[in-house]
């Protein structure tokens, strides 16, 4: 698993609608800011990249001194972002597409409003579950 | 005025314009960058690994006033003078030399000049000297439009006036001079040198010998030391002349000759492992391939090549790289690869804090130059080199570039950034002392719910710290600690609904109105008649808007809610209200014009009303302070209490944070709809209006509360409660009316009761007056009461009233009581008030009691009653004391004596009892108007169920059990239809005394236990009994014996009874009746067999000879029915009828005469059979009762 690794779902209208630390390192106070940063200015490459390409995963697409950005595009345009230091492409891909997998089953709640925050409790445990799995 | 270098200065200039051209573009300011640049250049020039910046030509410059000129000139270029790189054999000494000879002509023109030229020329040759004339204006008054050494030299100051004493001509000259040294001497100079160079250079590199020598003799220095750094090309070393080839073919423009060369030399150096060398070489190659346009690839790969080259040298290659980094930057931007730019510009922002701040901040440009703009970058590397500015202590360069990312992430939901750039350019605007815009921005952060608890901390303290830096209260509109929930807002005032406690106001309106429909006046009403004295027709004004009263407090209902994790305190929280006083079209009287003097004062902008009660004498607010922990939330109650007439508004709320900062809260400008209290108002009317009152002039107001009443109690609990009314002013009021919710649980007592305990009231006496004429209430119907007239409450003395309760049903149940008064005085706009109290009292449940009502077989209107009583408490235990039976119609009495099935007096919890009755129809007159239901007569049969008998019995026809029981009747009523065979119980019990305090509760209690409609008519409506002896005795040896029966018919129902009866001797086969008789189908005939045993004695010769006489059943009949086989009779209703039977005996036995029929028909008159035929049935048949007769042979 990635000693520093952000994980960060952005509506299609760049808003964050999940963000999880799902890092072994220890948290840093700034580290937080830092990492949406980072996951906000990546925004701006996957807006290049998404429309170059039909596979949904971008891969690492934006990189800041040793963390990576790897961006995995759903059909809808929601973005799901990693901020990671370690490179397993594999294991980030399938973690990518489980997550997408939640996701999905985040959206066909009837009570859920497409585009607002997901706040569910399983859904964040699923998600921290995968990501000690493929990370 | 040493080494000049004017070629490689031109060039210089040449690139530089581009980039100055373009960093113009840029609105931002630069000028620092532009600076920093070229002193960059200026510094990393001259180095010894390249020959770029080696001088060509030097121009030697002496006065004409100078003593000895010649000397002066050979002195300037004395070798102890020159730079050390010269010396030091890096550069090749050997340099063309210009002298020039300046004269000032303000010294007038003198021949020594001359004379100083021509020693000149004749000493260093015609050539190479010159003469230049200066300053020939004569005032020294010629003003430049701008000063001639801006593009050249921007240090110097323009307050320096320089060259006031140079003409047109002078400039000219100087020009020329310049011209001709280029021109004439410099570049024929340098293709000299090139021409001779690359002769050199054919002869000793190109062809393909040379070659293999060279690449041998370079393997064979491999084992040399890697000295790179040290001298070890000379200036006449072939690397520095093919570079210095190179160099002047790359200024003479001759791009592809100096390519060739450099190549050449890359490979020399980079086989020599001359690292700096070689990055320069390959740095002048991607300039040339830049220049030429062609192979952008290569440009870039040469630049990323020496790039890196330098970086690897560490730290002396650091400002070479940083020169190498912004060619090929500026090289990227001339080819608007603006987002390679910002990659190479982040790539050369090193270690060194403030470098690396420009470098960032230049990138972030870069970002925003690019198509599409990456504005997210921008922000991202304008935060990133604002770190960096602020980390060297570049304050206002952190804040510039902080409110440059400002314009990115406004508005942004990404909260950590947010927070993040607000947080930090709040803190150096308070570092510069800039408190206004430093707590604007911290403002923004001051919510932060998503951060820890830690850095909430930190925010919140950092801002209070700010704050109380400023030592200045800051009112704050919209501050966003605590959190308004303005859903919760809640409004409650009193216009002529007035409210007893919080629990009435929280009821909901519809179900006040619905009590108060009929004893509130209706709005039409009260307008009277068009004579009435004073027209006080209540304006459109007043029904549209909100009344409020002078005096009496408006209440508002604010939650407030802390976000965050740690706890905040507030203070000081209190409404922001308006008063104005009234305009003349609202109120048609004169009254206007005196409180006309208040508009003035009254009338301030909301945000300056600040000021609280002390000043405001048209109003007074309430002030609270709160604590709030975190995520709590609080709701406050606010009051404002108008003192004089007028309008009152309610315009928001105001709080203090931490003692140091004001918040505002405007309601107003908050759309969202609120959730007022009192929903009289239309939904249409703006928000604005709903917080608008109309004050008017203060009225009596009645306060009220019910005393001891319980929270709980258990079902059928009867107690006594008293209602005091109390008015506080001294107007009084009157035609005071009273409503109940639940006449069932609650039931107004009369005035006397008063002073009388539970028992007292009850008991029966002897001589009992209904003083019904003295009272002083009036129960204009179930559920309202009217006071007498003369009944005013006035000047704070308090009015009780006695008030029954009496729990019914076990439930949680909430008591509404209205209160209706009018005002003394008839002068004031409102007319009446109402008092609204809430109660709500839960009833557990106590005793389960549950009648069984059955004919009593043997008699005619008597029944049996079985009375289950269970004890459904947990703790409590009940004496049962009464039972009564309502109504004078019926006598009760019990089958057995009390003290044989109750011994233990008290029925426990949880224990269950069955009591056996006698129910007897007592009533002597057939009346039938007597089932009219009629509360007040009641007059009931007592059965003391209690052991002592010294104790009274109570009387159930006393006011509050009467009326409770007139409610019970209402309420378990079950069909419309009033029938009169229904029996009403009440069951009287007490609990159990506790030892302890006998005189406490001993007579506070009592349980009343109603059971209503209780049906005891059988299913048809005929009843008759069979009446006779029950043992004959007859010689049956003389004849057969004659024994007269007689029956009894009853016809209980209303209409007109045909009754036939049949009678038959043998019971036919065939009819359905016979199952209903319980014959054994063996004796077919009348008599059968009984089991003697069971209730008759008979001897035993008796029982021989029946058993002798059964064989002879099968063929005769032992009785036969004497007279007619059907008699038919009509009978009145609720009338009785009695009809001789007959019947022979010709044995002696035991005979059951049941073998007969009762055919019944009712003859209803039209409409009531029309009426009844679908409830009750109008014809049937009864099969007969048993009726056992025994004859014996008689001695």
């Amino acid at each position: 698993m990635a000693s520093t690794a952000c994980f960060m779902i952005v509506s299609r209208n760049d808003i964050p609608i999940y963000e999880a630390e799902v890092g072994t390192a220890l948290k840093k106070e700034d580290a937080a800011h830092q990492h949406q940063f980072i996951l906000h200015a990546a925004l701006d490459i996957v807006q290049d990249l998404a429309w170059t390409t039909s596979a949904m995963f971008l891969k690492a697409i934006d990189r800041f001194n040793d963390l990576v950005v790897s961006v995995y595009v759903t059909a809808g345009h929601t973005r799901l972002m990693l901020l990671h230091d370690s490179r397993n492409d594999d294991g980030i891909k399938s973690f990518f597409q489980e997550v997408h997998e939640l996701y999905i089953k985040i959206l066909l709640n009837p009570l859920y409003l497409p585009g607002s925050r997901i706040t569910s409790s399983h859904f964040d445990t699923k998600v921290r579950a995968l990501a000690r799995k493929y990370l | 005025m040493q080494g000049s270098k004017i070629f490689p200065t031109c060039f210089q200039t040449h690139l530089k314009s581009k980039l100055y051209s373009l960093l113009l573009h840029l609105k931002f300011c630069h000028h620092g960058f532009n600076f920093s640049t070229r002193s960059l250049h200026r510094q990393v020039s001259f180095s010894d690994h390249e020959a770029f910046d080696h001088p060509v030509a030097c121009l030697l410059v002496v006065s004409s006033k100078d003593e000895d000129p010649i000397n002066k000139f050979v002195d300037l270029f004395n070798t102890n003078q020159l730079p050390s790189l010269l010396n030091d054999g890096a550069m090749d000494p050997k340099i063309l030399k210009h002298y020039l000879l300046v004269h000032d002509n303000q010294d007038g023109m003198s021949e020594n000049t001359t004379k100083i030229l021509a020693a000149m020329r004749s000493t260093f040759g015609s050539n190479d000297c010159r003469l230049l004339c200066i300053n020939s204006s004569e005032d020294g008054l010629v003003e430049h439009q701008e000063n001639p050494w801006v593009p050249h030299k921007t240090d110097a100051s323009p307050s320096q006036h320089l060259g006031c004493f140079l003409n047109i001509d002078d400039l000219d000259e100087i020009k020329n001079v310049m011209q001709d040294l280029s021109s004439k001497h410099i570049i024929p100079h340098m293709e000299q040198k090139i021409r001779v160079l690359n002769q050199q250079v054919s002869a000793t590199r190109k062809g393909f010998r040379n070659q293999i020598k060279n690449l041998w003799w370079r393997k064979g220095k491999d084992d040399t030391p890697d000295n790179s750094n040290g001298l070890m090309y000379t200036f006449s070393s072939i690397e520095s002349q093919i570079r210095v080839l190179a160099d002047y073919a790359f200024m003479l423009r001759d791009y592809e000759l100096a390519l060739s060369n450099y190549r050449l030399l890359s490979t020399d150096y980079k086989l020599d492992k001359a690292w700096k060398r070689y990055a320069g070489v390959q740095e002048m190659m991607g300039l040339t391939y830049f220049m030429m346009d062609q192979l952008r690839k290569d440009a870039e790969s040469c630049m990323e090549n020496a790039f890196n080259t330098y970086l690897k040298m560490g730290p002396p290659g650091q400002q070479n790289a940083t020169r190498c980094g912004l060619w090929w930057v500026e090289m990227l931007k001339t080819r608007y690869q603006y987002k390679e730019a910002a990659s190479v510009y982040f790539r050369i922002s090193g270690e060194e804090p403030l470098h690396s701040a420009v470098m960032l901040e230049q990138a972030s440009y870069c970002y925003l130059f690019s198509k599409p703009p990456m504005l997210r970058k921008y922000g991202f590397h304008l935060v990133l080199s604002g770190d960096l500015y602020k980390k060297c202590d570049q304050i206002k360069h952190a804040i510039r570039t902080y409110r440059g990312a400002l314009s990115v992430f406004k508005g942004t939901t990404w909260s950590h950034i947010k927070d993040h750039v607000h947080f930090h350019i709040g803190k150096w605007y308070a570092f510069l002392g800039m408190f206004d815009v430093a707590i604007k921005h911290m403002l923004e952060v001051l919510a932060c719910i998503h951060q820890s608890k830690m850095t909430q901390e930190l925010f919140l303290r950092d801002f209070l710290q700010v704050v109380q830096k400023t030592g200045k209260m800051f009112e704050v509109l919209r501050l966003q600690l605590p959190v308004i929930d303005i859903p919760s807002l809640k409004v409650v005032f009193e216009d002529h609904r007035t409210y007893a406690s919080p629990t009435a106001i929280s009821v909901r309106e519809s179900i006040w109105r619905s009590l108060e429909e009929d004893i509130t006046p209706s709005w039409s009403t009260v307008k009277t008649n068009w004579l009435e004295s004073q027209p006080r027709l209540l304006s459109k004004k007043y029904k549209e808007s909100n009344v409020c009263v002078a005096g009496e407090a408006i209440k508002v209902d604010i939650g407030f809610k802390n976000p965050l994790q740690i706890s905040i305190s507030i203070s000081n929280v209190s409404l922001i209200c308006e008063h104005s006083a009234k305009s003349d079209e609202m109120v048609p009287d004169a009254s206007s014009t005196t409180t006309a003097h208040l508009n003035d004062e009254e009338k301030r902008k909301p945000t300056t009303s600040g000021e609280l009660s002390s000043d405001a004498s048209s109003f007074t607010l309430s002030e609270v302070d709160i604590s709030l922990e975190g995520g709590e939330k609080v709701v406050a109650q606010l009051t404002v209490t108008p003192r004089v007439e007028g309008m009152l508004k309610i315009i928001g709320v105001r709080w203090k944070l931490s003692g140091s900062i004001i918040g505002f809260y405007n309601f107003e400008s908050d759309l969202v709809k609120k959730k007022v209290a009192n929903g009289r108002r239309k939904t249409k009317q703006p928000m604005s209006d709903n917080l608008k009152f109309i004050v008017i002039k203060s009225l009596p107001k009645l306060e009220g509360f019910i005393q001891q009443l319980p929270k709980t109690v258990y079902t059928g609990d009867l107690r006594r409660l008293a209602l005091e009314l109390r008015n506080p002013s001294e107007t009084s009021v009157r035609n005071i009316k009273m409503k109940i919710s639940h006449p069932r649980f609650l039931n107004i007592g009369n005035e006397e009761v008063m002073d009388m305990g539970i028992p007292a009231c009850l008991e029966k006496k002897a001589k009992f007056v209904q003083s019904d004429a003295h009272t002083r209430i009036n129960k204009v119907s179930d559920t309202v009461f009217l006071y007498s007239e003369d009944t005013l409450i006035h000047g704070g003395t308090p009015f009780l009233w006695p008030i029954w309760l009496r729990a019914a049903v076990p439930g949680n149940i909430s008591l509404y009581i209205i209160i209706y008064y009018e005002m003394e005085d008839i002068s004031t706009v409102m007319r009446y008030r109402t008092l609204r109290m809430h109660y709500n009292v839960e009833v557990l449940p106590s005793l389960d009691v549950s009648f069984q009502i059955s004919p009593c077989p043997s008699r005619l209107q008597e029944f049996l009653v079985w009375m289950d009583v269970v004890n459904r408490t947990h703790s409590e235990s009940f004496q049962v004391h009464q039972l009564s039976s309502v109504g004078n119609e019926w006598k009760i009495s019990l089958l057995q004596p009390i003290e044989a099935i109750f011994p233990s007096e008290f029925l426990m919890a949880g224990q269950a009892l069955s009591f056996f009755f006698k129910l007897k129809n007592g009533r002597k007159s057939v009346t039938t108007e007597d089932n009219v239901s009629s509360p007040a007569p009641l007059e009931g049969t007592d059965v003391r169920l209690g052991h002592g008998s010294n104790e009274e019995l109570f009387d159930i026809s006393r006011s509050p059990l009467a009326d409770f029981h007139h409610f019970e009747r209402v309420h378990q009523r079950m069909s419309d239809q009033e029938h009169p065979h229904k029996v009403d119980f009440i069951l009287i019990s007490r609990p159990r005394r506790s030892d302890s305090d006998p005189g406490l509760n001993s007579s506070v209690n009592l349980f009343s236990h109603h059971a209503c409609h209780f049906s005891i008519a059988n299913a048809s409506p005929i009843w008759w009994l069979m009446d006779g002896p029950r043992i004959m005795h007859h010689n049956f040896t003389a004849s057969f014996c004659e024994i007269r029966l007689r029956m009894t018919i009853r016809n209980s129902s209303d209409a007109i009874a045909s009754i036939r009866i049949s009678t038959f001797d043998s019971i036919p086969g065939g009819s359905p009746l016979s199952d209903a008789t319980s014959v054994p189908p063996g004796n077919q005939a009348g008599w059968h067999d009984i089991s003697l045993l069971n209730d008759i004695k008979v001897t035993s010769e008796v029982l021989g000879t029946r058993v002798g006489k059964s064989q002879l059943a099968e063929c005769a009949s032992p009785f036969i029915w004497s007279g007619s086989s059907s008699t038919r009779v009509k009978l009145e209703p609720m009338s009785t009828i009695e009809l001789p039977l007959q019947i022979c005996v010709f044995s002696p036995g035991t005979y059951d005469l049941s073998n007969y029929n009762l055919h019944w028909n009712l003859l209803f008159s039209d409409d009531e059979g029309n009426r009844g035929a679908g409830i009750r049935e109008s014809s049937g048949t009864c099969t007969g009762h048993p009726y056992n007769l025994t004859v014996l042979q008689s001695a």
